[in-house]
């Protein structure tokens, strides 16, 4: 019996001028082409029954009550419609990416089709396909996407220096000092270092947004493996089941976080308003 | 039993691995450029999904949305207007009844006085009216009897004035008697 756990790093299967092409590229990229072709289909349909002013049918009501349950989830978090609407692109997306890229990890071939490569000296199978969240480039790559377009609609929402207000709190430090008021003040150099601290939980959720993905996933991945090379028949199955809620579960959380996070960053109410209303 | 050696094997192997790459990051396999490439693959996911499915889909729902709480509203709108008018009109129609009722009820209080003023304006024309007649007729009566109290003395003068001719002149009588009598001879 051979046994090879996948490594905590995806493989490179082969070089496109100085970018390594890993198993886990190749599947992120097939999913990329797979919601290319649901967006001409989409954009077909769209234009068929929308711009006829006909009741839509078919594929085009299984999307549409798909993006009807996202809105109103968004809604339960933002309470706002047109927030919803600003935010469901962004969330919804990651949604639907990280859903379908750990459920392609699922399907048959993943992990076990693979070339025959020498690493470290030995012989080793390399899979040519491998879920695309068991990628940490991947992940991190969508967490500061949705912590850094949060910040972008942030400043788009409230303006730039009223968010730049919200990690360096030289305004509400002025307003304080301007009142003479000893309690005000202080209360207002502690906020001031609260900002700053504020500035590495942005870091901090771009960590734990990647992590916990790529955690999840992977580990999901290794149990797989590791099942299915003990017993092949049959004792995985509840495995897999469970992977196939993992999968769903972190796409919600991924999902949710970000659009709180979105929701946070454009919410107007510092001690900036409060500070205002007391004079 | 072999199954869970390997496993314990494969395990050291994959971190003895680990450890010869260098570096955390490297270790979990970060690569700028795999980060850009993902990056940009997600990218794309987004912009199409932004594009095609949630931009108009999303517009479209909120339209319809909108459209039908308008349609809603409306249809209350005239829900309402209806029972208000249907109110309006059941107002109107007992006012109507009302009003009809009262001008009957006048009406027929007025034409009741009409009458007894007539009766009464008959009543006193015809008594009247009696009265001028009965005047009338004594007028006429006490007229006749005079007339025929003067004609009567007339007759008796003219009576008496022939009675009283005829005894004077008997003798004139007597003479046109015998000549008639000469006359039949």
């Amino acid at each position: 019996m051979y046994l090879v756990l996948p490594p905590l790093a995806a493989e490179t299967m082969f070089n496109v001028g100085s970018l390594p092409v890993t198993n886990s590229y190749i599947n992120t990229t097939i999913t990329v082409l797979g919601f290319a072709l649901v967006g001409f289909f989409v954009s077909r349909a769209a234009k068929k029954y929308y711009a006829k002013a006909v009741s839509p049918a078919g594929f085009l009501n299984f999307v549409e009550s798909v993006v009807e349950v996202m809105l109103e989830y968004c809604d339960q978090v933002t309470r706002d419609r047109k927030k919803s609407l600003q935010f469901l692109p962004i969330a919804g997306s990651l949604f639907l990416f990280i859903l379908v890229s750990n459920w392609m990890g699922l399907i048959p071939g993943t992990g076990s089709i693979g070339i025959w490569h020498l690493v470290h000296g030995e012989k080793e199978l390399v899979p040519l396909f491998r879920p695309g969240n068991t990628d940490l480039n991947m992940t991190v790559a969508m967490a500061v996407l949705a912590v850094v377009s949060s910040h972008l609609l942030g400043i788009m929402t409230i303006g730039f220096f009223k968010y730049l207000n919200k990690f360096i709190k030289l305004g509400d430090l002025y307003h304080a000092l301007i009142s003479l008021n000893p309690v005000k003040i202080l209360t207002a150099v502690i906020e001031f270092f609260v900002g700053l601290i504020e500035i590495f939980s942005e870091i901090a959720k771009m960590v734990s947004l990647s992590l916990r993905l790529y955690g999840n996933i992977f580990a999901g991945e290794v149990l797989l493996t590791v099942l299915a090379s003990l017993i092949a028949f049959f004792v995985p199955l509840p495995f897999m089941a469970l992977e196939i809620l993992v999968g769903l579960i972190q796409a919600v959380v991924f999902a949710m976080l970000t659009l709180v996070y979105l929701n946070m960053a454009t919410m107007d109410h510092g001690g900036h308003g409060e500070a205002e209303q007391a004079h | 039993m072999f199954d869970l050696i390997s496993i314990a094997h494969a395990a050291t192997e994959a971190a003895q691995t680990e450890a010869q790459s260098g570096g955390v990051l490297g270790t979990l396999g970060i690569n700028w450029k795999l980060f850009v490439a993902q990056l940009v693959n997600f990218s794309v996911v987004m912009w199409v999904l932004w594009k095609f499915v949630f931009g108009p889909v999303g517009k479209k729902l909120e339209e319809r949305r909108l459209k039908i709480d308008k349609a809603l509203k409306d249809a209350q709108d005239v829900e309402k207007q209806k029972t208000e008018f249907e109110a309006w009109r059941e107002e109107e129609m007992r006012k109507t009844r009302t009003q009809a009722a009262e001008a009957l009820t006048a009406a027929q209080k007025e034409a009741g006085q009409l009458r007894e003023k007539l009766l009464a304006e008959t009543k006193t024309e015809q008594e009247k009216l009696g009265r001028q007649a009965q005047e009338q007729i004594k007028a006429e009566q006490q007229k006749s009897v005079l007339e025929i109290k003067s004609q009567i003395g007339d007759l008796v003068i003219l009576a008496t004035e022939k009675i009283l001719k005829e005894k004077l002149d008997n003798k004139r009588d007597q003479e046109l008697v015998k000549k008639a009598i000469d006359t039949l001879k």
